[in-house]
């Protein structure tokens, strides 16, 4: 059923072109991040030049190689976010999971949880705990991401739940006796997988999106690099009003890339399974 | 001259595989002022066969050969806009499996026949309600009806004014596909007293009744034909195809039969192992070869063709026309 | 007493703002001996898969009780006293393709009840070839096979052959021959009555058809709106019939043997 599935999907064009896209922008970075030979953070060369043969992105405000830093910043950037990614929808699966099964009590005081966290500012959230951070490596930026992004992915796994629970096929599964656990893993899961995937490659988008957000206002992670922490110097230095394309127009491309990629595939993957969600 | 006669016809489903032969070479005739069932279990062509014979075929239903002629007209060789002009709701109207659901929920009833009317004749509003609500009074239906939508019917109800739309203009011919299956019983009876109405009134002259029951045809039908797997087994007057059938096949489907009655019981259930043929790839011979308890070695390779038996039926059947 | 159902009640409340009640199951009571064929005749929306999801213990009750060889339907507690209940009473559903997770094979369907049976693994291959068999099906034809790839029918079959590979005392089936052909329907009603001759199987017939009631059962109820309006023998329903509702139901039936008159 898997392998025809991926056959399946692979046929779709929206979803070939955007999933290109993201793959060639994911596998250049972590392979080029390697292959590249001038580290990112190294004064490479002399200030602010624009793009050369000796430096394709041109050089930044400290004579720092852009395309070693693009690499390895979008890199990092993914990284981020497929980590941040998995922690919102690891929390929210189990939440949306426990209270749309069981019902009652657990589901109304997780559902106040959530509407708790839900109308925080996450932003401001972010920035409360980001600031309260001295060191902040990419993990605990992950967290911070994860931890605020989950609950609409809890709802919207509680609604799919509910419905689901209420179809006739759980019944025979019922009837042969199986523990709710074995239900949930055999029966909803499998039925959910769909959303599932839907809801990280949403989340992926989100998180690398505020990961850049956080990194732009000086948030973002104290050692190292990512996209927004270049956008963040490009800014600071006022790259802009300077003119210094080089600097402030790739990571941004590549951000918006990266997101946009995401969010097709998300819709290509939307329009493949709702009608076969359907019943069809 | 009968009112509907079709000879040799084929209707295919093209599909990856291939074709469904779903009707194939087919001869039927229908008379005038004669209500025929026609029955067959699901996947046995029944449907595909009225669709065809209304010359209603669209892709991948496709009308690979023969001649249907109704009403004198040769109608196999009209094209849909002739079709839907002058014979469609005009001359045969069908009514389809499930079209309970064909009603725009937007509408309300007498906006349905407005728009079923306008199509065909030049009549003003005024003279299509007045029509409207006359035929609904003929046909003891409640006549309030007419200003109400779709989901404000009960599903007898909405079958009825759907039945009674597509007689208004007094079609000769009335094919209606599995009208009561999803009604409850007496919901049924009404639906076919009022089909049996719609011919004693002379609003339609005759009737091609569709489904799996037989008990109904027992009640209704004055002709059966009982089709299996594209082909007709069986054909002739109802009491004569029910309590003296010829074909093996009608022969276990009147055993099959189950209603309230202490003859049921006596009796006992009949039942045939195995399925019906796929119809993309059908056997050489008789395509109830597999299944029959009498068969014999031509059986296995030449079809039977539908010929008169000893009693009033036509029946396709070697043992039964003493081949071989 | 195999099954004794007393007062079980079902009210659904429906509706966002304007709440609604539906009674879908008034009040109903009945009992069920070892060895017999009870049909539970209604049209639809007369509450009789209600009725059949309540005694499966798959929806709770608003009031009532359903006892089953002495135990307590719905104050069963905990995986292992499901089980066992489940060994005696399964059920047989209405709706073939809804009834099927669309994501798994239907040899799920079957070897889920080793759950609950004492098979072990070398037996079960034999066991599901059999009840296939049993059911008129050939396995090369539907094992490995997905909901979508079957028809109605052959759906409809194997959860009849899922039941007999359980050999239960007790069978809710909803309308379970409802999709199966004219031709084939005699087979299936032939395998409930070999369970109940050799195994004292009871099954209680989900069905709005009259006909297969007469035919198959010991005894008839008939249900009209949520309660039941009669019960008796066949012969009782069908010559004397005593409450207004199924004296319509008798004339409305199509009959074979006879013609309605004025038709």
């Amino acid at each position: 059923m898997i392998p025809q599935l991926i056959k399946d999907l692979l046929r779709i064009k929206k979803l070939d072109a955007s999933l290109a896209i993201f793959m060639v922008i994911m596998l250049t970075s972590v392979f080029g991040s390697v292959l590249y030979k001038v580290k990112p953070l190294a004064i490479a060369g002399p200030a602010e030049q624009p793009p050369s043969a000796e430096f394709p992105l041109g050089t930044d405000s400290w004579g720092r190689d852009l395309l070693a830093l693009l690499l390895t910043g979008t890199k990092n950037s993914l990284r981020i976010g497929v980590t941040a990614a998995l922690i919102s929808l690891t929390i929210g699966v189990v939440i949306g999971v426990i209270a749309g099964f069981k019902g009652g009590v657990i589901d109304s005081a997780l559902m106040l949880v959530t509407d708790v966290i839900l109308v925080l500012p996450s932003i401001l959230i972010m920035m409360l705990v980001a600031a309260y951070m001295r060191e902040r490596n990419p993990f605990y930026v992950s967290l911070i991401i994860g931890f605020t992004g989950w609950p609409w992915v809890a709802r919207a796994i509680r609604s799919q739940i509910m419905s689901l629970k209420s179809r006739e096929f759980m019944d025979l599964s019922k009837m042969a006796g199986l523990g709710d656990v074995r239900i949930i893993v055999e029966d909803l899961l499998p039925n959910m997988a769909s959303y599932i995937a839907m809801a990280f490659v949403l989340l992926m988008s989100g998180a690398m999106i505020a990961e850049a957000g956080l990194s732009m206002i000086g948030l973002g992670v104290t050692k190292g690099v990512s996209l927004g922490i270049i956008l963040y110097w490009a800014q600071m230095l006022e790259s802009v009003r300077r003119g210094m394309w080089w600097w402030f127009g790739p990571p941004g491309v590549v951000l918006v890339l990266l997101a946009a990629s995401l969010l097709l595939m998300s819709t290509a993957l939307d329009e493949y399974f709702s009608p076969r969600l359907k019943g069809g | 001259m009968a009112l509907l006669e079709a000879q040799a016809l084929k209707a295919y489903y093209s599909v990856r595989q291939g074709y469904i032969q779903a009707v194939d070479n087919i001869d039927l005739t229908l008379d005038r002022d004669v209500t025929l069932g026609l029955a067959g279990e699901s996947g046995c062509g029944k449907s595909t066969l009225m669709n065809a014979l209304m010359m209603n075929v669209k892709p991948p239903l496709h009308l690979m050969g023969g001649t249907i002629v109704l009403d004198g007209m040769v109608i196999s060789k009209m094209d849909r806009t002739e079709l839907k002009k002058d014979v469609w709701g005009v001359l045969v109207s069908l009514v389809p499996q499930s079209s309970l659901n064909a009603l725009m929920p937007t509408m309300r009833i007498i906006d349905f026949i407005k728009d079923v009317i306008h199509h065909h004749t030049a009549a003003s509003d005024s003279e299509i309600v007045s029509m409207a609500r006359k035929r609904f009074e003929e046909l003891n239906l409640p006549v309030d009806s007419l200003s109400l939508y779709p989901h404000e019917l009960s599903g007898g109800m909405k079958q009825r004014a759907v039945i009674a739309v597509s007689t208004l203009l007094n079609p000769k011919l009335l094919i209606v596909d599995e009208p009561t299956s999803a009604l409850d019983v007496s919901t049924q009876k009404q639906v076919l007293r009022m089909l049996v109405d719609l011919r004693k009134t002379g609003i339609i002259e005759s009737m091609i009744f569709v489904t799996h029951d037989i008990a109904i045809l027992r009640q209704i039908a004055d002709r059966i034909t009982i089709m299996y797997a594209g082909k007709i087994a069986e054909s002739g007057p109802t009491e004569d195809v029910l309590f003296d059938p010829k074909h093996p096949y009608t022969v276990s489907l009147t055993s099959a039969v189950v209603t309230p009655e202490p003859e049921v019981r006596e009796r006992g259930l009949a039942s045939i192992p195995g399925e019906p043929p796929d119809l993309l790839d059908p056997p050489e011979g008789c395509r109830f070869y597999p299944r029959c308890t009498k068969s014999m070695s031509i059986c296995r390779s030449v079809e039977p063709p539908l010929v008169k038996s000893e009693g009033t039926q036509l029946v396709a059947c070697h043992i039964v026309s003493g081949d071989g | 007493m195999l099954l004794e159902v007393k007062n079980l009640t079902k009210i659904f409340t429906v509706g966002l703002f304007k709440r609604r009640e539906i009674v879908a199951v008034d009040d109903v009571s009945f009992d069920v001996e070892p060895a017999k064929f009870i049909s539970l005749v209604g049209e639809s929306g007369s509450g009789k898969t209600t009725t059949a999801r309540l005694i499966l213990n798959l929806l709770a009750p608003t009031s009532g009780e359903v006892i089953c060889e002495g135990r307590d339907v719905f104050g069963l507690k905990g995986i292992d006293e499901l089980r066992s209940y489940y060994r005696s009473v399964h059920g047989i559903f209405q709706d073939p393709y809804a009834a099927y997770n669309p994501l798994h094979k239907i040899d799920r369907v079957l070897n889920q009840v080793f759950n609950l049976t004492g098979h072990s693994e070398a037996e079960r291959d034999g066991v599901v070839k059999e009840a296939l068999k049993e059911v008129g099906l050939r396995h090369e034809d539907v094992l490995g096979k997905y909901p979508h790839e079957l028809s109605g029918g052959q759906r409809q079959r194997i959860m009849v052959a899922r039941c007999y590979m359980l050999r239960p005392k007790l069978i809710m089936a909803d309308e379970p021959i409802s999709m199966i052909d004219a031709s084939t329907k005699a087979s299936i009603l032939r395998l409930f009555s070999k369970l109940r001759d050799e195994y004292e199987t009871s099954v209680i017939f989900i069905t709005h058809d009259l006909g297969l009631a007469y035919y198959v059962s010991d005894e008839v109820l008939i249900m009209s709106k949520g309660s039941i309006v009669e019960k008796g023998s066949p012969d009782d329903i069908m010559n004397r019939p005593q409450h207004a509702y199924t004296r319509k139901l008798r004339e409305d039936i199509p009959l074979f043997y006879r013609k309605w008159p004025g038709f």
